[in-house]
């Protein structure tokens, strides 16, 4: 646990994944402000430490809730065993059109593919058929269920024909006030995906998470421990 | 909405009730009821048990500064540099203590809700399902009338040792003119969940949190407790003393008949 918030920490203040915010220039004048401002009993610059508002790092003092990012991987994997997806073509037309609904729910797997995180579920509303993409495009709106640590809710685009950049609307548990986005990559069309959480505004994330991620491939499976969830293979209170 | 997209929605809202009218008697029914009440002095101390603990990074770095200065400041001075830490987020300028606001949402069923669409054409709930719903909404002390939900209950799975079911449900809270607050999260109809707080409109424009969801009689009768962040302090109106959630609660005459002074300012009905 301490290995993996020191890495996140080295991250926070260092430059950020290459799809993340500029990192906070305020959080660099603090850090860099004390020493400078050590050379006098009392300094000037030092009543402007306490003025000093650009405590972005620190954002959210009241809270104390850190503003650096964490990245989350998971793998949704369709197994075929849970009725998912319910197509509804409710427009009552041959080709996919608006009005079509596709409630769904799907197991998720930590990164590292060793346990049996939980499940997605939710819904994707067919918003426009592509032809010329020969694929569809959906709002999809739907929740990640990990466990005893709660839940993370998600909005945004699906298409069947490339990966897309949802937004991460909430959470629960030991995401409660989360927010961020996540990537989307199809690996298979439409039975697994892999997720990048780009996560904010919780406490680290527990090393249980965080293992290291099984890099997306098409043949890429849960080990059968995780796929039996066996004891030791999922997390805690898993929901089914 | 095409008319025939819309009839048929029609008919399946007709058979929904016929459904809805049998299944009153099983415990597959659904309502969402809550009422809302407000504890401030739980929103500055201590949150609520499920709460996250304060990040170490934050107190690392709060620590950092100081004892590096012991040799050339003061002691008061230190603890005066903690106190500006006080001026939360100065950059947004958004409060982050926790609000707790406590409402009930009862369906009297008199708004044709729940619509149970069996679009599954299972004879067991199943994926597939979608229950989209609107009951009335009061006030913690249920002395007002505040509003209604309006959302969607997707079902996901029926579980069957608990006898009851998992849906996933979004839908938001109407409280009149101070605006809405929208939530995502498990509805379970056999025990109580916690939802998050996706966003808000009017007072609540920029919310986030959780809100916890207790069922007091399934499916009519709910009691919702938000821990509400980043927001201005809630009005008086939405905090007064709740009502203990118990089976026998009813809001006030007024509030039901939505007298004048017994209901939010242009409540949504």
């Amino acid at each position: 646990m301490a290995a993996a918030s020191s890495t996140i920490l080295k991250a926070a203040v260092s430059s950020p994944s290459t799809a993340r915010l500029p990192p906070p220039a305020a959080a660099h004048k603090l850090f860099s402000f004390a020493p400078s401002n050590k050379k006098h009993f009392l300094p000037k610059p030092l009543s402007k430490s306490f003025s000093c508002t650009g405590t972005a790092q620190a954002a959210d003092p009241a809270s104390t809730t850190p503003t650096k990012v964490q990245q989350l991987h998971v793998y949704e994997i369709n197994e075929r065993d849970r009725g998912s997806p319910a197509y509804l073509r409710l427009s009552q037309k041959t080709v996919n059109s608006l009005g079509d609904l596709v409630p769904f729910s799907n197991k998720v797997y930590t990164g590292d593919l060793k346990k049996r995180a939980g499940i997605t579920a939710g819904i994707c509303i067919l918003i426009k058929h592509e032809e010329e993409k020969k694929g569809d495009r959906y709002e999809a709106i739907y929740s990640f269920y990990l466990g005893d640590y709660g839940h993370i809710a998600v909005q945004g685009p699906y298409l069947t024909y490339e990966d897309t950049e949802l937004a991460v609307t909430g959470g629960s548990g030991v995401f409660e006030g989360v927010y961020g986005h996540v990537k989307l990559h199809q690996i298979i069309f439409p039975f697994k995906l892999y997720y990048t959480f780009h996560l904010k505004g919780i406490p680290d994330l527990p090393a249980e998470l965080l293992g290291q991620p099984v890099p997306p491939a098409i043949d890429v499976e849960p080990t059968p421990a995780a796929k039996s969830c066996e004891a030791g293979a999922t997390l805690p209170n898993f929901t089914n």
